[in-house]
Order: C-alpha cells, then sequence, then structure tokens
C-alpha cells in the first residue's frame, strides 16, 4: 500500500459544497483519474482516502489536506497532475507527496486551524478600535456558547482556551479577522461561535451571519 | 451576472444555485448566436436526476451555434431571498438572468409542477401570458410527457415539444436562428415553426365550449397549421447522440449514478400507463452501442453504479447478456449495475440478485391490484402465482423487505379488489415468515397511490374516484394491514385530485394556474408545500369546479381537450381497449409477435425493434406485467 498526502483547496461553488458531498465529488474525480485506488474491504468497498477536518457548508478552504491510499506507487507529481486535471470547478490540488503507511491518521495530527473571516460592520472603525475588541474578547476568563446535539440536547462549553490568537484589520466598514482555533480530536471551535462571541459579549458592530469564512490553514501537518 | 454570495449564506443546500459541476458546459456569451436554458420545475436534486435534462443539454451544447444551460426552481428559503434582494431567475452556468436568454424550455415531468413553471416565469420577470410578452422577450417552449395534455398550460407557452426531442429540437433552432432568433419577426418563426412535425403552437388553435361546459370544437385558426399535431419518434436510437459525458452532480441528488438508457417504451400496454402509449413503440438499443457508452460514461463521470434505465429494463431482449458483458468490464473497476424497476417475476428477481451484491435495499414490484379480475382489467396479467414466486425467490436470495405498488380507484374497482390487496400483502409476508426471514427484518411495505385518468389511455374517459371514496378506502386497507412486518403508505388523495383535474384539464384552467401562482402555490409536489386551500380558492377565483374536469366520465363521442394532441395511437384502439377492459379481457403484448393493432405503426411509419425477437428471455404472454 502507498500512501500520499494531497494538498488541495476547495473555493468558489465549491466551497458550498457539504463534507459528504466533497467526498463524493472526490471519489469520482479520482475514479475519473484512473487512479490505482485501494479500496476497503466489505460488501460495499470505498476507495480508501481520509480528511484532515471537514469543511462546513459554505466555508472555503485555501490549505487543504487528505490521505489517499493507492495500489501501486505513482510519481507523486504525477498523480497531483492526474487527480488535478479531473477536479470540477473550485476544487484544485497543490502537491502531493508520499507518506509513510503506518504515519498516524491525519485527522489525529491535526490540532489547530486557521481562518480568515471578513465581515461588514455597521459603522466604520479603525484597526485599534478593531484590535480593542479582539483584546476585550480575549481578556475574557471564560467563553461559554452553547451547542444542540443532533437530539436536540444542548451542552454548554467554553471555547476560551481554544481561541489562541486573533487580529484583525479594517477598510471603512469592511473588517478581515484573522483567527487561530482549535480543531481536531481535543474539540474544535468554530469561527462563527468567535464571532458571536465578539458581537454579543465585546459589542463588536456586525451580524454574524453575514460572515464569509475560509480556512486558510491547519497545523501541524507534516 | 447575478451576486449570488450575500444571500447564499441563509439558505439551505446553496450548493443548488452555484453550478460548476463535472462536465458542465459554459460557452462563451458573446461569441454564441442561439443561448438556450433548460429551466425544470423543481429543486436541483430532483431535475439533476432527470435523463431527458442530460440528453437536451447534451444535444444543444453539441451545436456550435447554441449554449444550453440550466436554471431549477429555487426552493421556498431561496425564493423568498431572491425576491428581497431584488434578483431574478438566472441560470447555472452562466449566472445571466434567464430573461436574457433566446430562448426557456420547460419540461413538463408532472401535473403538479406547473404552478413552479409560473412562479418561474415571474421569478425571470418574463410575463406570464404568452400574448403579453411582445415579441422581443425569450421565446417560452415546453415538452416533456404533460405536453400531451397541454392546454393548462397553452395561454403561457409560446410552443409545445411532443414527443422525443432529440431531432426536432435541432430543427426548431435551425428555424429560429434563420428567422433572426430573439429578434426576429415572432409571429413569422411561429407560423413557421408549426409546420415542423410535432410542434404543437397553441395559440393557432381555437377551442369552442358548449353551454353544458363541455368541449363543442378544436380547430386551427389558419390553414397551414396541422388539424392534429402528432409526436415527434426517433427511428434508431442506436444512431441519436447520448449523453456519456453527462453533468456530474456535486451535490447528492435523487438518483445519484450513472444512467443508461437500454431502450425506449414498453410494449405491455397497461391500460391506465401514459408512458406506455406516449414513448411507443419500443426500440432497443444494440448490446454493441450499449457496451461501448456504458464504458464512456463509466470513464467520464466516475460514478460507482450504472443504472439500465427505461419503462421496463427485464423486458429488454438480451437483458441477460447486456448485464454479464457489463459486469465483466465494469465490475474490477467496482462499478456496481444496478436495475431500477422490476417486473413482477422470478427471472426480475434473479437478475436483480446477480447485478446485486449487498442486498441493502429492498425490492419493489407494482401488481397494480390487488384480485385477478382487476389486474385483468387494467391488462397487468401478473397472477398472484407470479407475485409469489418473485417474493419467494428475493427472500430466498436474501432480501428482508420488498415494497409492493398498488393503485386504489382503478375503474370498476369492488371491494373485494381492497381486500386482495390485504390478502396479497398478507400472503407475501407469510411467505418472508415461511422463509424464515428474521422477524425483526422482514418488512413489507404496500404504497397505494390513487388512480388519475390521464390522456391519450384506455382509461382517459373514465372518471376519478372521489375524495371521500379514496379516503374510505385508504381507511380499510390501512385498517386491513395492521400487522407486525407491515408497512403502509398512501398518498395524499387532495394532491391526486389535483392531478386528475389538471391532467383532463382545457385551457380553461390557465386562470385557475394564474390565480394559484398568485395565491403562493408551487411545489404542490412537496406535502410541506402543497396547499388544498390555496387551490380551491384559485378554482373559487376562476369560476371552475375542480370536479368537473376530475369526475367527469367522457363518452366516446365527446371532444376531450387534448383531441388535437395525436400520440399515434388510434382513437378506435384505444375504445377498443376500453370496451376489452371492462369485460376483462386481456390484449397481448407487442413483444409476443401479436399485434393489438395500436395504430401507431403505421401511423408513424415505422416499427417496433427488438433484437433479440424470438430468443433469449422474451416473456410469454402470460407473464406479461
Amino acid at each position: 500500500m502507498f500512501r500520499y498526502r494531497i494538498q488541495f483547496s476547495k473555493l468558489g461553488p465549491a466551497g458550498y459544497l457539504s463534507h459528504l458531498d466533497l467526498v463524493r465529488t472526490f471519489e469520482r474525480a479520482m475514479r475519473r483519474a484512473g487512479l490505482p485506488l485501494a479500496f476497503s474491504q466489505g460488501f460495499n468497498p470505498h476507495p480508501r482516502f481520509n480528511f484532515a477536518a471537514p469543511l462546513p457548508v459554505g466555508v472555503c478552504g485555501e490549505r487543504e489536506y487528505l490521505d489517499l491510499e493507492l495500489e501501486e506507487e505513482l510519481p507523486p507529481d504525477e498523480l497531483a497532475r492526474r487527480l488535478a486535471a479531473c477536479l470540477p470547478e473550485g476544487l484544485s490540488v497543490a502537491q502531493a507527496r508520499p507518506v509513510p503507511p503506518q504515519s498516524p491518521a491525519l485527522m489525529a495530527v491535526v490540532q489547530r486551524a486557521v481562518y480568515r473571516v471578513c465581515l461588514t460592520l455597521r459603522e466604520e472603525a479603525a484597526d485599534e478600535q478593531l484590535a480593542e475588541y479582539l483584546r476585550c474578547l480575549l481578556n475574557l476568563p471564560a467563553v461559554t456558547v452553547i451547542r444542540r446535539s443532533r437530539e436536540g440536547v444542548e451542552k454548554s462549553r467554553d471555547i476560551r482556551p481554544g481561541i489562541f490568537s486573533l487580529a484583525g484589520r479594517v477598510q471603512g466598514r469592511r473588517a478581515e479577522l484573522e483567527m487561530e482555533l482549535q480543531i481536531g480530536g481535543g474539540g474544535n471551535v468554530r469561527p462563527e461561535e468567535v464571532i458571536a462571541a465578539l458581537v454579543e459579549q465585546c459589542g463588536l458592530p456586525a451580524s454574524p451571519a453575514a460572515a464569509a469564512v475560509t480556512r486558510t490553514g491547519l497545523f501541524p501537518v507534516t | 451576472m447575478v451576486e449570488l454570495e450575500h444571500i447564499l449564506p441563509r439558505v439551505q443546500k446553496p450548493a443548488r444555485y452555484v453550478g460548476g459541476e463535472w462536465n458542465m458546459v459554459r460557452k462563451d456569451w458573446e461569441q454564441t448566436p442561439l443561448k438556450t436554458v433548460f429551466a425544470f420545475p423543481d429543486v436541483y436534486e430532483v431535475g439533476m436526476s432527470h435523463l431527458g435534462l442530460q440528453i437536451i443539454y447534451h444535444v444543444v451544447n453539441n451545436r456550435p451555434d447554441a449554449l444550453m444551460e440550466r436554471t431549477f426552481a429555487p426552493w421556498v428559503d431561496m425564493e423568498e431571498q431572491m425576491r428581497r434582494a431584488g434578483i431574478p431567475l438566472f441560470a447555472l452556468e452562466s449566472r445571466r438572468p434567464v430573461r436574457d436568454f433566446d430562448l426557456v424550455g420547460f419540461t413538463l415531468q408532472y401535473e403538479l409542477s406547473f404552478s413552479n413553471i409560473l412562479n418561474m416565469l415571474d421569478l425571470a420577470g418574463i410575463p406570464l401570458r404568452a400574448a403579453d410578452r411582445g415579441g422581443d422577450g425569450p421565446l417560452v417552449v415546453a415538452g416533456g410527457p404533460c405536453a400531451f395534455n397541454p392546454e393548462p398550460l397553452a395561454d403561457f407557452i409560446d410552443l409545445f415539444v411532443l414527443g422525443e426531442g432529440e431531432e426536432v429540437i435541432n430543427e426548431l433552432l435551425d428555424l429560429f436562428r434563420d428567422t433572426g432568433g430573439r429578434r426576429g419577426d415572432r409571429a413569422e418563426f411561429l407560423r413557421r415553426a408549426a409546420r415542423i412535425p410535432g410542434i404543437y403552437v397553441p395559440s393557432f388553435y381555437r377551442v369552442t365550449y358548449r353551454e353544458d361546459g363541455g368541449i363543442a370544437s378544436i380547430a386551427p385558426v389558419r390553414e397551414d397549421v396541422p388539424a392534429v399535431v402528432t409526436k415527434r419518434v426517433v427511428r434508431e436510437l442506436d444512431a441519436v447522440p447520448f449523453p456519456t459525458r453527462p453533468l456530474v452532480p456535486s451535490l447528492g441528488v435523487i438518483h445519484d449514478r450513472g444512467m443508461l438508457e437500454v431502450q425506449r417504451g414498453c410494449t405491455r400496454g397497461c391500460r391506465f400507463c401514459q408512458a406506455g402509449v406516449i414513448y411507443r413503440p419500443v426500440r432497443e438499443k444494440s448490446p454493441a452501442v450499449l457496451e461501448k457508452q456504458a464504458g464512456e460514461l463509466i470513464r467520464h463521470t466516475g460514478f460507482d453504479e450504472l443504472s439500465l434505465v427505461s419503462l421496463s429494463t427485464a423486458d429488454y431482449s438480451r437483458v441477460d447478456e447486456l448485464v454479464h458483458a457489463l459486469l465483466d468490464r465494469l465490475g474490477p473497476g467496482r462499478v456496481s449495475i444496478s436495475l431500477p424497476s422490476l417486473r413482477v417475476d422470478a427471472f426480475s428477481v434473479g437478475l436483480a440478485r446477480e447485478v446485486q451484491r449487498v442486498r441493502r435495499s429492498s425490492l419493489t414490484f407494482a401488481p397494480e391490484a390487488g384480485t385477478q379480475r382487476l389486474r385483468d382489467v387494467i391488462n397487468k396479467g401478473v397472477t398472484e402465482e407470479d407475485l409469489l414466486s418473485a417474493v419467494s425467490t428475493a427472500f430466498g436470495a436474501g432480501w428482508s423487505a420488498v415494497k409492493l405498488y398498488f393503485m386504489i380507484g382503478l375503474p370498476t374497482e369492488e371491494e373485494a379488489d381492497l381486500e386482495g390487496i390485504i390478502h396479497l400483502a398478507r400472503r407475501v409476508l407469510a411467505e418472508g415468515r415461511r422463509q424464515n426471514v428474521p422477524r425483526g427484518r422482514l418488512k413489507v411495505t404496500v404504497s397505494a397511490s390513487s388512480f388519475v385518468p390521464k390522456a391519450h389511455t384506455a382509461f382517459q374517459w373514465e372518471p376519478q374516484d372521489t375524495l371521500d371514496e379514496l379516503r374510505r378506502k385508504q381507511a380499510r386497507l390501512r385498517e386491513g394491514l395492521k400487522e407486525k412486518g407491515l408497512v403502509f403508505h398512501w398518498h395524499d388523495p387532495e394532491v391526486s385530485f389535483l392531478e386528475a383535474a389538471l391532467s383532463r384539464g382545457d385551457r380553461r384552467l390557465g386562470a385557475v394556474l394564474e390565480a394559484a401562482q398568485r395565491l403562493g402555490c408551487r411545489f404542490d409536489g412537496w406535502s410541506e408545500c402543497f396547499s388544498f386551500a390555496r387551490w380551491r380558492e384559485a378554482f373559487h377565483r376562476a369560476g371552475l369546479d375542480p370536479g368537473r374536469y376530475a369526475y367527469r366520465r367522457y363518452t366516446y363521442a365527446d371532444i376531450l381537450p387534448w383531441e388535437h394532441i395525436g400520440a399515434g395511437v388510434s382513437k378506435g384502439f384505444l375504445v377498443r381497449e376500453h370496451r376489452r377492459a371492462m369485460a376483462g379481457r386481456l390484449t397481448p403484448d407487442c413483444r409476443s409477435g401479436k399485434c393489438p393493432g395500436c395504430g401507431l405503426c403505421p401511423t408513424l411509419e415505422l416499427e417496433p425493434v427488438i433484437i433479440g425477437r424470438g430468443e433469449g428471455n422474451v416473456p410469454l404472454p402470460h407473464t406479461i406485467q
């Protein structure tokens, strides 16, 4: 078995795909590319590939990763080229490289995600004012969010320890934030939760629903 | 181009509205003279499951002088956002407003999408009535099965295409281009279009009514248009373009697999079935062409499943040979084969067993009626023994769930026929127990739809059961099917009632549709959107009684609203079939070699194309489904 780590981006129309849609779309692209896919066992075999972390519907990803297993060895450049040629609009492959078959799963490795969030403020502001809102949030002892499970059970959780850094710039009413948040097995902090906390607890004059979110990186990925 | 980025975060499944799928065709707007858009009057997931869309998209985009894009009915949440933001209906490929195209083509797959057509025109900013549109807006055309009674839509559509579109669409586009397209002389274009076989221009026909509300006459208002417009049929299915590079949706759609059409038409002649008439005669594709197309389709799409589609794939004369060849060819790439519909017999189940390695889904059979008497009336030549041998084979092969489709309210139905449905379902359940299907998994689902009389069938003269009767019959089945292992599904009888009123409707229903759209009717096929009260109000405003359309029993002498639309079969045949139905007499399958005399072959000057006539598994007349 040969394992490859593929760095890809999910932008434009592909940004509106759900994770399940993305899995289906990649599987079909891999089949079109005629790659020597390794399949899972069982009655309903599927090609073996795994993503680092799912992206929610509507969130774009600039540096995303998946691990793919092949039955035959392929030069990584050829793999990247063939797969890239078969992806629909908005999905592209930046590079592929081999990883040792026994290395831990991507999902188990990734701990931090960086997001860029674009917002329209209700009033013009300066960089320093925005920095003030961000400092306010970082200075809170706890940021409690309520999450509802699929079964409707509510659970509260403090996301403050999972907010590693916040920064931002403003131009007129357009604000652009960069946030580094916890992701992976230890728990996820969602950028829209951070925006909601900035609005509700620190008075940021913006509407959380209108934020455009892009994940710009996942760390650490070797 | 319309801007969507600010509204997409507010709607469910935004991928419905952004396009960008694999095999999408986006042509240069300025360089392409004829700009057309295929309009599917339902959500993306339904429209993208439709083979007809893929075929027409492929045919038009193959022309260097034309482009075809797509638009679907936005779901109610998206419609609200679009109306609020002033965004008109747009096409996915270029995101240009639909009203900027030269031609908008709607597909008419079911009557319950009619309100969506009006709503889409409204969202596009195109006046609903053809007469109000003036000459320089997009040409609005429509085709598909409901074009066989297009009259309720006659006021809104410039022209209808009757029958199969692959060839006539090119003739239509050639003419449109040659007469100056959108900016040309629209009246001149329509006059010439009406002379193309299969093109029906409703404004060239005048309908008069009798005092009792019936139709007095339907006649052309010009001498140079035909009194009856007859459907188009593709002669050689092997030779027409088939989309082996179909659009591959990224969003999960209803039928999310490759579709390979193995044949068109069905020879069985079930008397309630409109598809059995309008897709006649049967034309099979050759196994060699199918194998080649299957290979290309899988290579160009990456689907892991290929569905062999047709009205009755088990009837394809070389089905065994084809299935084995495809399993050999596609199996190594882990591509599975599926059959969408099964005949009620052990052969079909055997076929399903071979193609389906995993018994994950249930098998569906359609005995349609509960007693032999009624099955003979509808010419569904299936016997109770056929059904039991089919389900027995299925349980023996590892399936634990079967679905049985029935219809209630069929002509001549009696209490015994309802009891027959209950009896059959219980026998099937007992067979499952006898075969030791685990109790917890054994499931027999009975689905009962309500009979809707359809144009061009032997039952077109028959009334629909009243709402009260249908409700009473459903209640009886619900009562009789209460048992562990039995599940009963039924359809909202009010939806079937509306469907009947529309499917047997005449031009006067245009006023009802217009009122319904204004009242907010849309997505009537979706239970969360359907409102019978709104439709009742729409009929009331138009001064019409839906019961007059659904419950009327026509005589053979009556002029039917679709009298000027030709499906190819003769009226004499339908009358004969209706009489045979009332006498409970079967009519043979035309595959058997005995011509039932439907009149279609001489009218259209062609013949059924059956490759393996007289060989293989061609069913004998007594196993007719």
